[in-house]
C-alpha cells in the first residue's frame, strides 16, 4: 500500500489530545484568526475563500465565498450557523473534525463570522451527537477563556458569541431552512425559497450556514493563501476532500484526500480493497441520497464534483458505502426507504405522500407479495415526487430508489413471480 | 408593468403580482391549488399550482413566484398536466374517499380536482391506507376529520395570522403527519369556523351543519350578517325555505373573506319556536290569533287620529322600515317624533377583528335618519309621559324591567317577529319578518349603506315589517302610499340623501358610504 498523507483538516485525527486548545495552538492553530484580525478587511477574507474556490461541503457543492456574497450589503444583524446535523446515512466526516479537533472548527468558525461580519455564531450539532456537544463546549468555553471569542477578540474590535446548540433529532434539520427554524423553536421543517436565508434566515434576518468541513477548511485557506490551497484537487473542485467509508473494505473509516484521486487509487491504496472474502458489488459514494453505481462503474470514476456528476452520481457528503456481493440490494432500499418515509417532515404532499408508497411496495416486495406492475410503479412515484418539493428530500428518497432499480432491477425482478415465494430472510432488525 | 405570455395569452400585470394572480387573470379560472389562500402567508406545500417557467428547468410552483418581464409560462402543457395528476393521485392515496358521508362532498377541492384532471383508477388498496382518528371534536363549532386533511396548513396559518390564538399546529411528520388542536387547548376563538370554510376539503366540518344537507341541494342568497355593527357579507344557504348556514361572501371593504361564529349563528333566529306566526290580539298577557285584516282595522283605530302617543323602533330593523316609521308618524303623531330603544343585548362582546360591542347592524341607520337612540330609562320616562297608543316597532324593550313597569297598563301595539316579555304586553301583536325573510339596508359602523335580499319566505303568517307599516299608512290616512319597497327607497333616496348621488335601489356590491369617494366594485369570491 503506497499513499500520500494529507493533513489540511485531519492533522489531529485519531489522537487523544487534539481537541486540547493548547496542542491546537502548539501546532498553529488561531494563527490563521491573528492573521485576519490583524487587519485583514472582512471583504479580503471572503475574497481569498472565493478565489480558493472551497465548495460547500455539506453535500450541495455550492461555492462558500459565493454565499458569503449574498448578504445583503450593509445588513446589521448577520447570523451564522455552522452546520453539524450531519445526518446522511453513511456520513460521519463531521462527527471527527469536532471529537479530535474541535477548534479547528471555532477558529475557521470565527473567521467566516468576520468575514460576513456576524457577531453570533449558532454549532447546531445533531442530537444523536450527545457527547460531541460535550465536546465543543468545553473548546468553546477554553475560547472564551484565551479571548479567542467574547467582546473585542484580540484587541481588535471584533466581537462573536458562539452558542452550541443540540438538535432533537431529525434529518430534515440539516436543510438549511429547516436548521434555522430548529432553532427558533418551530418545527424542524424547511421553509419555502425565497427568501433565501442569506437573505431572511434566523429571526428573519441574513443568515448563512455553513457545513463544519467547509469552516474547517478556512484556516488552512488563511493561513496558506488560495493558491496554495488550489494546489490539491482540480481546478473546479479544488482542495481535499474527507470521506467517510463504511462497509466491508479493509481499512473503513475518515480520509482525506485531494479531490479528484481516482476511486480505483483510493479504494486500492487508502481502504485496502475488500475485506477477506469480500467481493465489491456496487458503491454509494456521497451519502445514502445520491445514485448507487455498480463496481464497473465507479471504478473509472474520479472523486470529483464534475466527474461523479458525469457518472451520474454526487459528491454530496462524501459518505461513501461500500457494497459487497453478499448484500441484498432489495433489503438495502428498503432500509433506505424506511429511512426516507420515517424523515419526511410531511408538508410537501409528493414527499409525504410518496415517501411512505415507496417505503410500503418494497416491503411488500421483500415479503415476497410483490406483483406485476409494481416496479414500473415504484418508477411512476418517483416520477410524481422528483423535483417537486420545497427542499430536496424527496429527490434524496427518489436518486437511490431509481438507481437501484435501474441498476439492480434482476434482484427486484426476482420478487415477483405468479406464485409466492418463500419470505426472504431480513438481517434487518428494525421492522415498521 | 411586466408582460407575460401565459399559455400562448400574451397579458401585461403591475410588476410586483403574484404569478399565480396573473396565471388566474389568463386563464379565466384558478390554478389548482389547496394550500394558497390570499389572505394567508405563502406555505407552498400542496404543490399543485405548479406552471413551467421558459428557462428554468424544474416546474415552480406560482403562488411563491412573482411576474418577471418576458416571462413565458405554461399552465397546461402534458409536464404540467402530468405532474398536476400525479400530485394530486399522492393527495389522494391515504385519503378514506367517504364521500358519501362527508359534509364537504359538492363543495370539495378534492373531488373538483379529480373531476378536473384526475380521473385516474386508484392504485392502492384500501387496507394500505394510513389510519387517523376521524371524529374529534375540536372546538364548540369545529369538528376535526384528520383522515381526510391534505395538510395545506391553511387553518393553521389562519390561527396564527388572523386570529392571532395559534391554537393549530401540525403535528408528527410524514405520511403520519395531522393536523390537531395544541394539547390542552380547544378550538373556541370567535372565529373557528373560518377554518372550516378555508378548508379546502371535508377535514374541518361544521359541527352545526355536520349530517344536515347535502350542499348541491343548497340555494344561495346574497345578505349581510345582523349580528354586530360590521355587516359582514354574508350569503345565506337555503332549501325548501329553511336556512342550513351562513358563509361569509368576501368583501375587502367590509369583511374580507371571513366573519364570527356568532354571526353564523344569528340564522338560528328565523326559525325557532317562539317566532310569531299570527296576528295576536286581546288582553296583555291572554292574546288570541286573529285575522290580518282585524288587527289592522283595529291598529289603524288605536293609531289614528291623534290618539298615538310614542314610535319606538329598534336599531335591528332595516333603514326602509325606519324610514317608513317616520313617514306613518308624520302623517298620525302631530309632530311626534319616532324613537329607538336600546335594548338588552344590543350591546356585548366585541373584538379587534371584526366583532362590535355593538350587536345591532343599523345603529348608525338611525342617525342618518336623525333618530335618538336612548336608554331603557329614558325610554321608560318617555312611556310614561306618553298619552295613547304606544307603537313598538321590533327589539323587546319590556326585556328591561324598567320599560315593562312603564309599559304596564298602556295601550300598546308590537310589531314584532319572537314572543318575548314585550308580547306578553302587548294588546295587539302584528307578526313582522326576519331579516332573511325581507329585503333591505343596514348601514354598518363606518356609514357604508349595504344591501340584503330576502332568502326565505317569512313563517306562517309573518309579513314584510314595510309591507305592514305601508298598510297602516294606508289606513290612517287618505292619500295613496308607494305600493313597493322600491318605490319607498326611491322616496328615501330623495329626501335623505338629496344631491348625494345615492341610488338606494341600486346599490354596488360592496356597498356605498355616502359623501366617500367609492373605490370597489363586485368582489370576487374566494
Amino acid at each position: 500500500m503506497s499513499r500520500n498523507e494529507y493533513r489540511m483538516l485531519s492533522a489531529r485525527f485519531g489522537r487523544n489530545d487534539g481537541h486540547k486548545l493548547s496542542v491546537y495552538e502548539s501546532e498553529g492553530g488561531y494563527q490563521a484568526l491573528r492573521q485576519v484580525l490583524g487587519g485583514m478587511e472582512p471583504a479580503a477574507v471572503r475574497e481569498e475563500v472565493k478565489e480558493a474556490g472551497l465548495r460547500g461541503r455539506g453535500g450541495a457543492g455550492f461555492p462558500t465565498g459565493i454565499k458569503w456574497g449574498f448578504v445583503p450589503e450593509g445588513a446589521e444583524t448577520v447570523y451564522f450557523f455552522v452546520n453539524a446535523d450531519e445526518s446522511e446515512p453513511g456520513t460521519f466526516k463531521d462527527r471527527y473534525l469536532l471529537d479530535f479537533d474541535p477548534h479547528q472548527t471555532i477558529e475557521g468558525t470565527i473567521i467566516s463570522c468576520f468575514a460576513v461580519q456576524a457577531h453570533t455564531a449558532f454549532i447546531y450539532i445533531r442530537g444523536e451527537f450527545g457527547w460531541l456537544v460535550d465536546r465543543v463546549n468545553k473548546a468553546v468555553d477554553e475560547a472564551y477563556a484565551a479571548g479567542y471569542l467574547g467582546k473585542n477578540i484580540l484587541g481588535s474590535g471584533f466581537d462573536l458569541e458562539m452558542i452550541v446548540h443540540k438538535g432533537a433529532g431529525a434529518y430534515i434539520c440539516g436543510e438549511e431552512t429547516g436548521l434555522i427554524n430548529s432553532v427558533e423553536g418551530r418545527k424542524g421543517q424547511p421553509n419555502i425559497k425565497p427568501p433565501f436565508p442569506a437573505v431572511a434566515g434566523f429571526l428573519g434576518l441574513p443568515t448563512i450556514v455553513n457545513n463544519v468541513e467547509s469552516v474547517a477548511s478556512v484556516p488552512y485557506i488563511i493561513t496558506q493563501g488560495a493558491k496554495a490551497y488550489r494546489e490539491f484537487g482540480t481546478e473546479k473542485s479544488p482542495g481535499t476532500k474527507l470521506w467517510s467509508v463504511s462497509g466491508p473494505v479493509k481499512n473503513p473509516g475518515v480520509f482525506e484526500i485531494p479531490l479528484g484521486m481516482p476511486f480505483r487509487e483510493f479504494f486500492h491504496d487508502y481502504l485496502g480493497g475488500m475485506a477477506d472474502g469480500e467481493e465489491l458489488k456496487a458503491v454509494i459514494v456521497g451519502g445514502s441520497s445520491v445514485p448507487v453505481l455498480p463496481a464497473d462503474e465507479i471504478m473509472s470514476c474520479n472523486l470529483d464534483y464534475e466527474s461523479l456528476s458525469q457518472a451520474g452520481t454526487m459528491l454530496g457528503s462524501g459518505g461513501m458505502i461500500i457494497i459487497p456481493q453478499s448484500s441484498d440490494m432489495v433489503e438495502l432500499i428498503q432500509v433506505l426507504m424506511h429511512f426516507y418515509f420515517d424523515e419526511s417532515c410531511g408538508q410537501c404532499t409528493p414527499c409525504r405522500e410518496g415517501t411512505g408508497w415507496l417505503h410500503r411496495i418494497v416491503k411488500k416486495l421483500r415479503k415476497g407479495e410483490g406483483k406485476t406492475g409494481d416496479l414500473e410503479m415504484l418508477d411512476y412515484i418517483c416520477e410524481g415526487m422528483a423535483g417537486l418539493t420545497i427542499c430536496p428530500l424527496a429527490d434524496a428518497a427518489v436518486m437511490p430508489m431509481q438507481s437501484f432499480l435501474r441498476k439492480f432491477r434482476p434482484e427486484f425482478e426476482s420478487l415477483i413471480q405468479e406464485t409466492a415465494p418463500a419470505v426472504p430472510s431480513s438481517r434487518w432488525p428494525r421492522g415498521e | 408593468m411586466a408582460k407575460l405570455t401565459i399559455d400562448g395569452v400574451e397579458l401585461e400585470v403591475p410588476d410586483g403580482t403574484r404569478l399565480f394572480d396573473a396565471c388566474q387573470e389568463a386563464r379565466g379560472e384558478a390554478l389548482p391549488h389547496f394550500c394558497y389562500h390570499p389572505d394567508l402567508s405563502i406555505a407552498g406545500v400542496c404543490r399543485l399550482c405548479q406552471v413551467e417557467i421558459e428557462g428554468m428547468p424544474k416546474l415552480t410552483i406560482a403562488c411563491n413566484t412573482t411576474v418577471r418581464d418576458g416571462m413565458v409560462v405554461h399552465t397546461r402543457n402534458e409536464r404540467v398536466t402530468q405532474a398536476n395528476k400525479q400530485v394530486l393521485e399522492l393527495h389522494l392515496i391515504n385519503h378514506p374517499v367517504d364521500c358519501p358521508i362527508c359534509d364537504q362532498a359538492g363543495e370539495c377541492g378534492l373531488q373538483d380536482q379529480y373531476m378536473a384532471f384526475g380521473l385516474y383508477d386508484t392504485q392502492v388498496a384500501v387496507p394500505e391506507k394510513v389510519n387517523k382518528d376521524k371524529t374529534k371534536v375540536i372546538g364548540p363549532y369545529v369538528i376535526l376529520d384528520k383522515e381526510r386533511c391534505v395538510l395545506c396548513s391553511r387553518c393553521v396559518r389562519f390561527c396564527n395570522e388572523v386570529t392571532k390564538t395559534g391554537e393549530m399546529g401540525i403535528f408528527n411528520r410524514g405520511d403520519r403527519a395531522e393536523v390537531d388542536v395544541a394539547p390542552g387547548t380547544e378550538l373556541d376563538n370567535n372565529y373557528s369556523l373560518n377554518t372550516v370554510d378555508i378548508c379546502p376539503v371535508g377535514a374541518l366540518t361544521c359541527r352545526d351543519f355536520r349530517f344536515r344537507k347535502r350542499v348541491w341541494m343548497l340555494k344561495s342568497t346574497q345578505s349581510l350578517c345582523p349580528g354586530c355593527a360590521t355587516g359582514c357579507n354574508v350569503r345565506i344557504d337555503h332549501e325548501g325555505g329553511r336556512i342550513y348556514r351562513l358563509k361569509p361572501r368576501h368583501n375587502s371593504e367590509v369583511n374580507g373573506p371571513w366573519m364570527c361564529d356568532r354571526g353564523r349563528m344569528t340564522y338560528k333566529q328565523v326559525h325557532n319556536e317562539k317566532r310569531v306566526g299570527q296576528p295576536l290580539t286581546g288582553d296583555p298577557g291572554q292574546l288570541d290569533s286573529t285575522s290580518w285584516q282585524e288587527a289592522l282595522d283595529a291598529a289603524a283605530v288605536l293609531l289614528g287620529q291623534g290618539r298615538v302617543g310614542l314610535l319606538v323602533t329598534s336599531a335591528r330593523r332595516s333603514l326602509e322600515e325606519m324610514f317608513l316609521l317616520q313617514r306613518l308618524a308624520q302623517k298620525i303623531g302631530g309632530g311626534k317624533k319616532v324613537v329607538a330603544g336600546r335594548y338588552p343585548g344590543d350591546d356585548g362582546e366585541g373584538d379587534d377583528l371584526l366583532l362590535k360591542a355593538d350587536h345591532t347592524p343599523n345603529a348608525r341607520g338611525l342617525t342618518m335618519l336623525g333618530i335618538d337612540e336612548i336608554t331603557p330609562a329614558a325610554l321608560a320616562a318617555a312611556i310614561d309621559r306618553a298619552e295613547g297608543t304606544i307603537l313598538i316597532h321590533g327589539g323587546d324593550p319590556a326585556a328591561s324591567a324598567e320599560v315593562a313597569g312603564a309599559l304596564a297598563g298602556k295601550e300598546m301595539i308590537y310589531i314584532g317577529t319572537h314572543n318575548n316579555a314585550t308580547t306578553e304586553l302587548a294588546s295587539l301583536v302584528l307578526p313582522g319578518s326576519m331579516w332573511a325573510e325581507d329585503e333591505g339596508i343596514f348601514v354598518n359602523f363606518p356609514g357604508r349603506l349595504q344591501g340584503f335580499r330576502r332568502a326565505v319566505v317569512p313563517v306562517d303568517q309573518a309579513r314584510p315589517d314595510w309591507r305592514i307599516l305601508s298598510e297602516l299608512s294606508q289606513r290612517v290616512g287618505a292619500e295613496e302610499v308607494p305600493g313597493s319597497l322600491a318605490a319607498w327607497r326611491k322616496n328615501l333616496s330623495g329626501e335623505v340623501f338629496a344631491g348625494q348621488d345615492v341610488d338606494l335601489n341600486q346599490l354596488p356590491a360592496a356597498g356605498l358610504i355616502p359623501g366617500a369617494q367609492q373605490d370597489s366594485g363586485p368582489q370576487g369570491e374566494h
